[in-house]
């Protein structure tokens, strides 16, 4: 993992103390809350519905043990217990103070971490694939390059206040685990025919109440020169992207006004301006950076390893879990763990205070004390040794994270919606919860096989609802909450927009609709299909014909 | 003139310190009991409690202070979905919020 040096450590804490300043300030009155609103927003400090709310960031989604623990301590000592993992791959806490703010960034500070850029109109937190450096269908790890995005873009004083927030992700594998074409940038790591690394860049990628697909201006940029084209496409971006309408704000308006083709050209031309004035830095800092995360040293062993086999015979659930919750590892006898955060009865993400330090006390013992965030709410132990897999299983099913469900259907993203978000139009997390009680049963939802489905409380589509198998969005009609249903999107490598159905339903009425359309599959599929596939082949015809059926 | 409005209203507002949602009493004062806000149902009515509102946020006590729509039954309650979610709490967590208690945290921090 990679470790702050001394310049990461004083930026750091020059940024605490200028923020504990202003919170004393606002509180004296010196600063007025128009002043201070963006101030705390650059913080990642927000007024939510209930009380505020502060994001921190985890870094590509990557944290050790010792940080965990302090998210948990903080989530104990300074909010209600409990913290929410969102689809950036950070977490969030719903009940800060305001005026105990400073000492939570100071703790994280400790810890090397902070909460700036998870707010405002700046580059975010980059994102990318929860297996990076761990998994067998891997390129290269996309890890150090996403700290070099991280390093590059902290405080950058050209990109702090762009027309809007930009979002970038990073995949090194050939399954698209990071979604990368719905984001802002996306970026996948290649080998070219001399075995050369090197990126395809796709720009223009979104989601909000314009979703779009990112497209791609460049098959190959030498890694070599990742910063200057960046920040060569995000000089167009800040030049050209309209800062009149909040709506269109974002890239991509700009990339569909232009067309791709256009944008890229004009990167180019900018790009070649700039790529002499040493914004791509040295090979040895390249080499410093990558060094902090060499795969730890584990021994190869074997995939068959009789002891989990023989657990698997014995019960369902494990065998359900070995088959949904891992991922193979690139050292053979290895698997990188998924931890549902979707028990049933739960909250999607959320993960209280001692679940964090259990989880925290795994990674010691089976993970190499490394834990990541997935951007689909989960958490995962990389580099674990195949044979550790009943012993882990049993200790997570003790603490209520042993469900088996990741890629089945429960398995959703589902945005915090009106119980806690100011902007939200809908609850989302009932809706969830209903639909996971409905599919309650591991042997079903097994059957039903793989199927992403994904809840957004309002436009703005945190929840993914454009890129869910099954997306559902809540409205606001006429003073009611309304539910509407769209199949057939995709997050992955084949992204795909996700067609509205029709008509949307009440909150009962919505969890019917869920269940027709999986009728639908399941009574449609041929042998070895799953529901995507199938819904591709049918078209929306037969699911309409289901969930409108006038009975 | 004041504006109109469309039946009675009372202000709800985030605590500066700690974010805690709050209403206003009939002496200006904020309280997490939503039972205790003050209601007024004519436009004039309306425009002395934003008045007095926008003085508690001068004194940086309160943020986003707001007249929304009041149910007045046996007690006042906001008429809106988003607004009786902050008067209640996350449905999600019935163990957390100001559903637990009226008085949920300290009535005594109450500004005034």
């Amino acid at each position: 993992m990679y470790a702050y040096d001394t310049f990461d450590r004083n930026i750091i804490d020059a940024r605490v103390a200028e923020f504990r300043d202003q919170v004393e300030r606002r509180m004296k009155g010196e600063l007025t809350e128009e002043e201070f609103r963006p101030l705390r927003l650059m913080n990642g400090l927000y007024l939510q519905l209930h009380a505020y709310m502060l994001r921190v960031a985890v870094p590509y989604g990557t944290m050790s043990s010792k940080q965990m623990h302090r998210l948990a301590d903080i989530a104990t000592k300074y909010d209600k217990g409990y913290g929410h993992f969102t689809t950036r791959q950070n977490i969030q806490y719903n009940w800060p103070k305001l005026v105990e703010t400073p000492d939570i960034l100071t703790e994280l500070a400790d810890v090397e971490m902070h909460a700036h850029q998870t707010s405002g109109n700046c580059i975010r937190n980059t994102t990318t694939d929860q297996f990076a450096g761990a998994t067998r269908d891997e390129v290269e790890d996309p890890r150090p390059y996403a700290e070099l995005i991280r390093q590059w873009s902290t405080f950058h004083p050209e990109f702090s206040f762009l027309p809007r927030k930009f979002k970038i992700a990073i995949t090194g594998a050939g399954q698209d685990r990071a979604a990368v074409k719905w984001h802002d940038i996306g970026l996948i790591l290649r080998k070219n025919t001399e075995g050369e690394i090197g990126f395809e860049v796709i720009v223009g990628g979104g989601m909000g109440r314009t979703p779009v697909i990112g497209k791609t201006i460049r098959e190959f940029l030498p890694e070599a020169d990742l910063l200057s084209y960046l920040e060569a496409i995000l000089r167009v971006y800040n030049e050209q992207g309209r800062r009149d309408n909040k709506y269109k704000a974002r890239i991509k308006i700009l990339v569909d006004a232009l067309g791709a083709e256009e944008y890229g050209r004009l990167t180019e031309a900018e790009w070649h301006k700039i790529k002499d004035q040493h914004i791509d830095v040295p090979e040895e800092e390249v080499a410093r950076i990558k060094a902090f995360f060499t795969p730890p040293p584990l021994p190869v062993l074997s995939d068959d390893v009789e002891e989990v086999d023989t657990f698997a015979r014995e019960n369902f659930i494990f065998k359900s879990w070995l088959e949904n919750n891992t991922n193979p590892h690139k050292v053979l006898g290895h698997v990188n763990v998924t931890i549902s955060l979707k028990p049933h009865d739960g909250i999607p993400g959320d993960a209280t205070d001692a679940q964090m330090h259990f989880v925290a006390d795994l990674a010691e013992k089976y993970s190499q004390s490394e834990i990541r965030v997935s951007h689909e709410q989960n958490l995962i132990l990389p580099h674990v040794a195949k044979k550790d897999l009943p012993e882990i299983w049993k200790a997570l099913d003790a603490n209520g994270l042993g469900s088996a469900n990741v890629g089945l259907l429960t398995d959703m993203i589902v945005c915090p919606g009106m119980d806690y978000c100011a902007l939200a139009n809908a609850r989302s997390i009932p809706i969830g919860q209903a639909i996971a009680d409905r599919f309650d049963d591991i042997r079903r939802l097994q059957d039903i096989g793989p199927l992403k489905l994904k809840i957004s409380g309002c436009i703005n589509s945190c929840g993914h609802h454009h890129a869910g198998h099954i997306g559902i969005l809540g409205v606001d009609r006429r003073g009611e909450e309304n539910y509407q249903i769209s199949l057939g999107g995709s997050g992955a490598e084949d992204a795909t927009k996700a067609a509205l159905l029709g008509p949307g339903f009440d909150e009962h009425g919505i969890v019917d609709a869920v269940e027709k359309v999986v009728a639908v599959y399941l009574g449609e599929r041929e042998e070895g299909e799953e529901f995507l596939a199938t819904y591709r082949r049918l078209g929306p015809t037969p699911f309409k014909e289901a969930v409108y059926d006038a009975d | 003139m004041a504006k109109k409005i469309k039946g009675p209203q009372l202000i709800i507002a985030n605590r500066l310190d700690d974010g805690r949602v709050v209403f206003m009493t009939e002496n200006g004062n904020w309280t997490p009991d939503v039972a205790r806000a003050a209601v007024a149902d004519t436009p004039e009515g309306v425009e002395a409690l934003e008045v007095q509102a926008s003085t508690s946020e001068k004194s940086n006590l309160v943020v986003d202070t707001q007249a929304v729509p009041a149910e007045t039954g046996d007690a006042a309650f906001p008429a809106h979905m988003k607004q009786a979610m902050q008067a209640k709490g996350p449905s999600v967590r019935p163990d957390l919020g100001y559903q637990v208690s009226k008085t949920w945290e300290t009535d005594a921090q109450e500004g005034n």
